[in-house]
């Protein structure tokens, strides 16, 4: 026998309450400012990233061109992706999500308050010692070893806090999302861990790749693909209030993206230094990274069956629902590409630029997106500043992040078939003239990547004005204020009122 | 007391939250802070108007009514997939209303009983936490442990090449430019790595790389002069110009020229700085 339920549904509020809760959102310090404030910082970093990335694009096609080294730039893009927006935003949609599946307040909001402002802080402090050359250029911030400490502490804050509020939990039934936020608030703090530990002065060479790659690649795996879905799950249900299609589809899902972890990382080093049984290990191992995908991407369809036409007016669960299905595609080709008879093609080209940008600028900023457009009115007390922008970040981003990933997975190819070609013929003299036959194939390839980075590039900023303008201006709708009872004791429900916060 | 004070005792609100409640209350409704205020510390309340931007609330029937279309419950998981249905007969269902505190106006503070759509079984997430980290330690062990360990009887480590105490600084220069991130050091036994030279053991000293948008630089040293690669370094041809001191260039350079995959091959191809005459430098 299942246990009764002690959550309650948003309830609709009353239309005459909404200037009163506007007023609201100055009032004590709730989780809900938190998730409000998590999603902000992280859009104003994403406007940075996307800036750096349309150069570190266009200095990869006109080097000679660019004030500053594609490397640098290229440091700088990713720190400020995927720590500043991709880590910032979906631990705003954690703390979104932790009380209302829980029933009761999230663990030290001082403490996942302090956790974004360091995060903050880090993440300008890092650019700067790139900028400065201060950094040691491991792919893919290239920060000096010493911002590695405070930056695995802070990336510990979820962790605890997330832990924490589990642990005090009234509601004792788990929601699918529960295990997609304790996946990826755990495998975080590990994925950092190891890639610091390539920076200790006994690591080798090899070694020290290997760890670049094993958290290039599990930062989308068991971040971004795993935490991106898992909330995604909670945003569809939520907003539709349909139920979940099913619940073994996702423990497949999770634990598929679990288990793919970051073999597509590994991959890359096809017939590579690294030992040969590597190779067949990653291609096998990388199959369940499009499965766990997939398996996520039709549930959710399959959840949404008969309720397509409601999406007309939720952008952000049409934004979630083309991430999934575009993290399929990363997904596939990276395993894809996996295989060693393919990577002796891809391995070391623009083909593995494509999948980490679809991955970040893509499949990341549509999760996000799915999360934060449907939660802000929620936490925030004002509607979308419009409908518009949403949909323009949609189209945009579906352009130009797939314009990009395209075009580099192209460049990637004639990249890779070129050398191969040139090796093979007899005007291939060295490495000299056979990278520059390849590099030069794929320059018209570039300059579209560089193209459809300006369209991507309008999709970011159509994101950040949505949640600064949402903010900012947005309509006075009803707000959702959780309220707890006092003693915190078993039986207290975890309900939507309007009017006050007992805090 | 004022009536803030009062209204906030008699709500058991903070006053902060019971002045910007009035105000904006006050703005709503045309009277003025004072009057919401004295309002309320007297137990009553203000006429509030509806803004006409305000979307009509949805109903529950509409929701339930969707709900229904939601695929079949699964035996599996019963709550979860059971939206449109009411609890189990044998659980305690919640209350159907239950009156929570009222606000400062007349909130109608009433919670549903509307069956819970985001529930699932009974479980314990400590379980999912345990599995998470027993399943990345095994992706740990093997994917970065097991291929990054020196192979055994390795034979001839022709990459493991001392470097001179210029090139070791020139190596650390090389990584915090970002030189690796389009130069690999890095010869694979593939046909598009043929004749760059002698093939990359697991324990080189030189830095791997995983792109190759300009030429491989394990050889580099063998192919051109210090001078060539100092024009490169400096903005030849579509090579970005790297801003660097004399001093630090000269370490980058001194790296470059001694990276070489086989003993003596780069250092004695360029003793002197003799121009290589295989080729141009490429462009970069």
């Amino acid at each position: 026998m299942l246990p009764p339920s002690r959550f309650a549904t948003r309830e609709p509020l009353a239309a005459t309450q909404t200037a009163d809760t506007r007023a609201l959102l100055g009032s004590a310090s709730d989780g809900d400012r938190i998730v409000s404030a998590h999603f902000l910082a992280g859009a104003l970093f994403l406007i940075l990233a996307g800036g750096f990335e349309l150069l570190a694009l266009f200095s990869l096609r006109f080097g000679g061109l660019s004030p500053v080294s594609y490397g640098r730039m290229e440091s700088m893009a990713n720190i400020t992706v995927m720590l500043g927006f991709l880590v910032m935003s979906l631990t705003g949609g954690i703390y979104y999500v932790l009380p209302r599946l829980t029933g009761t307040r999230l663990w030290r909001r001082d403490l996942a308050f302090v956790g974004m402002l360091a995060m903050s802080g880090l993440v300008l402090v890092d650019l700067l010692a790139v900028v400065l050359g201060l950094g040691g250029g491991r792919q893919p911030f290239g920060l000096p070893w010493w911002l590695h400490i405070p930056m695995l502490a802070v990336l510990t804050i979820p962790f605890v806090v997330t832990v924490m509020t589990i642990r005090r939990r009234e509601e004792t039934r788990s929601f699918v999302t529960l295990w997609f936020v304790i996946g990826g608030v755990t495998w975080l703090p590990l994925l950092y861990l190891m890639y610091f530990a390539g920076d200790l002065p006994f690591v080798s060479s090899l070694a020290e790749t290997y760890s670049d790659l094993f958290f290039s690649a599990g930062f989308v795996t068991l971040w971004v693909f795993v935490v991106g879905s898992g909330l995604f799950y909670y945003t569809v249900v939520k907003e539709l209030e349909i139920p979940l299609a099913s619940r073994q589809l996702a423990a497949v899902g999770f634990w598929s993206l679990g288990f793919a972890g970051a073999w597509w990382g590994t991959a890359q080093l096809v017939f590579g230094p690294g030992p040969g049984w590597i190779d067949g290990v990653s291609a096998a191992l990388g199959l369940a990274l499009p499965i766990g995908a997939l398996a996520n991407a039709s549930n959710v369809s399959l959840t949404l069956q008969g309720h397509w036409e409601r999406l007309s007016d939720k952008p952000g669960v049409v934004s979630g629902v083309i991430g999934l299905y575009l993290g399929v595609t990363v997904a596939i080709l990276a395993s894809f590409a996996s295989f060693p008879s393919v990577g002796s093609v891809t391995a070391l080209t623009a083909y593995w630029e494509a999948i980490e940008y679809g991955a970040l600028f893509g499949v990341g900023v549509l999760l996000v997106a799915g999360i934060a457009f449907e939660a802000m009115p929620r936490v925030s007390g004002r509607d979308l500043s419009s409908l518009d922008r949403p949909r323009s970040f949609n189209r945009w981003t579906v352009i130009g992040a797939g314009g990009v990933m395209i075009s580099l997975v192209a460049a990637g190819l004639v990249s890779g078939f070129s050398w191969v070609a040139g090796s093979n013929s007899a005007s291939y003299v060295d490495a000299g003239d056979g990278w520059a036959a390849g590099a030069g194939a794929s320059d018209v390839l570039l300059l579209f990547a560089v193209g459809f980075g300006v369209i991507a590039f309008l999709g970011q900023l159509a994101y950040a004005a949505t949640v600064i303008g949402t903010l900012t201006i947005g309509r006075a709708v009803p707000q959702e204020i959780l309220v707890y009872g006092s003693d915190g004791t078993q039986g207290t429900w975890e309900v939507t009122v309007e009017g006050r916060d007992d805090e | 007391m004022s009536d803030l004070s009062e209204a906030a005792a008699a709500l058991g609100i903070p006053e902060a939250l019971v002045e910007r409640s009035a105000a904006a209350r006050a703005a709503e409704t045309g009277a003025s802070v004072d009057e919401v205020l004295a309002a309320w510390a007297a137990g009553g309340d203000v006429p509030a108007s509806v803004p006409s931007e305000t979307p009509p609330a949805p109903t529950e029937t509409s929701d339930a009514e969707e709900a229904t279309e939601g695929p079949a419950p699964d035996a599996g998981a019963p709550a979860e997939e059971t939206a449109t249905s009411p609890p189990a007969a044998e659980e305690s269902p919640p209350p159907a209303e239950k009156v929570v505190t009222p606000g400062p106006a007349e909130a109608p503070t009433t919670v549903s009983g509307k069956p819970p759509v985001l529930v699932g079984e009974a479980d314990n997430p400590i379980g999912v936490l345990v599995g998470s980290v027993a399943l990345f330690v095994a992706i740990f062990l093997v994917g970065l442990v097991g291929p990054a360990l020196p192979a055994e009887n390795p034979g001839a480590r022709t990459s493991d090449l001392p470097f001179s105490e210029a090139a070791v600084r020139g190596q650390e220069i090389y990584q915090s430019v970002g030189c690796a991130s389009c130069h690999t050091q890095m010869i694979r036994p593939v046909v598009a790595d043929v004749d760059l030279g002698a093939v990359t053991f697991n324990d080189s000293n030189q830095v791997l790389g995983t792109r190759r948008f300009g030429p491989d630089l394990s050889n580099v040293g063998a192919r051109v002069s210090g001078s060539q690669i100092e024009a490169l370094v400096t903005g030849l041809g579509d090579h970005p110009s790297i801003a660097l001191a004399p001093d630090d260039l000269a370490a980058l350079v001194a790296y470059l020229l001694e990276s070489r995959t086989l003993e003596g091959g780069a250092a004695a191809g360029n003793a002197g700085g003799e121009e290589p005459a295989a080729e141009e430098p490429a462009e970069s």
